[in-house]
């Protein structure tokens, strides 16, 4: 009878042992040193307008007012890197209402910070009066700065 | 018809507004220290001549903004407001 208790017992461990299942990994953690990456793509960063452009692409003299005879540039500086569409939209503000005046657009492929301008020019001279330009990278990001025209 | 309502079939309308100026002829352009690609948005009336003779001041240079942009133009006489065209430098 011992004998036969001992066998069962036996074979009960036997089934018990293959029918464990075996738990997963568990996860690794991050530990706290882990960085998060930058979001990917070209991030406008500050517009600067003039009248006058240096070879850096860089305004020589910053100013928000205009003659009528200007021609207006507006300098970006981005950070980041990647192909982007760099979008221009410069606007005219009359009783409230903003009226198109021109859409640029360029695309350019930064492999990290630079600097891109936009420009306008009106032959027959600017009307005075109140404007804005919005520059945008792919929709993502955007700044803006207005002027004057007197 | 009643008496009492004048007839104003022949009434003719339209309107202007002189706070909102013209800019139908500003010009611009863009440039950048890393490497960019000028893109024209097109708008209703343009053609690759006219869009030439804007970029370059040659209207018969049109053929370089259609040679720049055969992946989407099969036929120089026609493009369509708001398609993006690369202008090469």
């Amino acid at each position: 009878m011992k004998l036969i208790l001992a066998i069962l017992a036996a074979f009960a461990l036997t089934v018990n042992g293959c029918g464990k299942k075996e738990e997963p990994p568990k996860p690794k953690t991050s530990d706290a040193s882990t960085t998060i990456p930058a979001p990917a793509g070209v991030i406008v960063g500050a517009i600067t307008l003039g009248n006058a452009l240096g070879p850096t692409k860089k305004v020589v003299q910053a100013s928000d007012s205009f003659a009528r005879n200007d021609t207006i540039y507006a300098s970006v500086d981005t950070t980041g890197s990647g192909s982007a569409s760099l979008n221009a939209k410069w606007t005219y503000r009359s009783n409230g209402q903003e009226v198109s005046v021109r859409d640029e657009m360029q695309t350019i492929n930064a492999t990290g910070p630079a600097t891109s301008e936009f420009h306008v020019s009106k032959p027959d001279g600017w009307p005075a009066g109140d404007y804005k330009v919005v520059i945008s990278s792919s929709g993502n990001s955007s700044n803006s700065r207005t002027f004057s025209v007197k | 018809m009643s008496k009492d309502i004048p007839d104003f079939s022949n009434v003719q309308g339209g309107s202007t507004s002189k706070d909102v100026p013209d800019f139908s002829n500003v010009q611009g352009g863009s440039s950048s220290t890393a490497e960019s690609t000028r893109i024209y948005v097109v708008v209703s009336g343009d053609s690759l001549s006219k869009i030439a003779q804007r970029e370059y001041g040659h209207a018969n240079q049109w053929n370089r903004i259609y040679e720049a942009n055969r992946d989407i133009l099969k036929d120089p006489d026609k493009i369509y407001p708001g398609q993006k065209l690369r202008i090469p430098k």
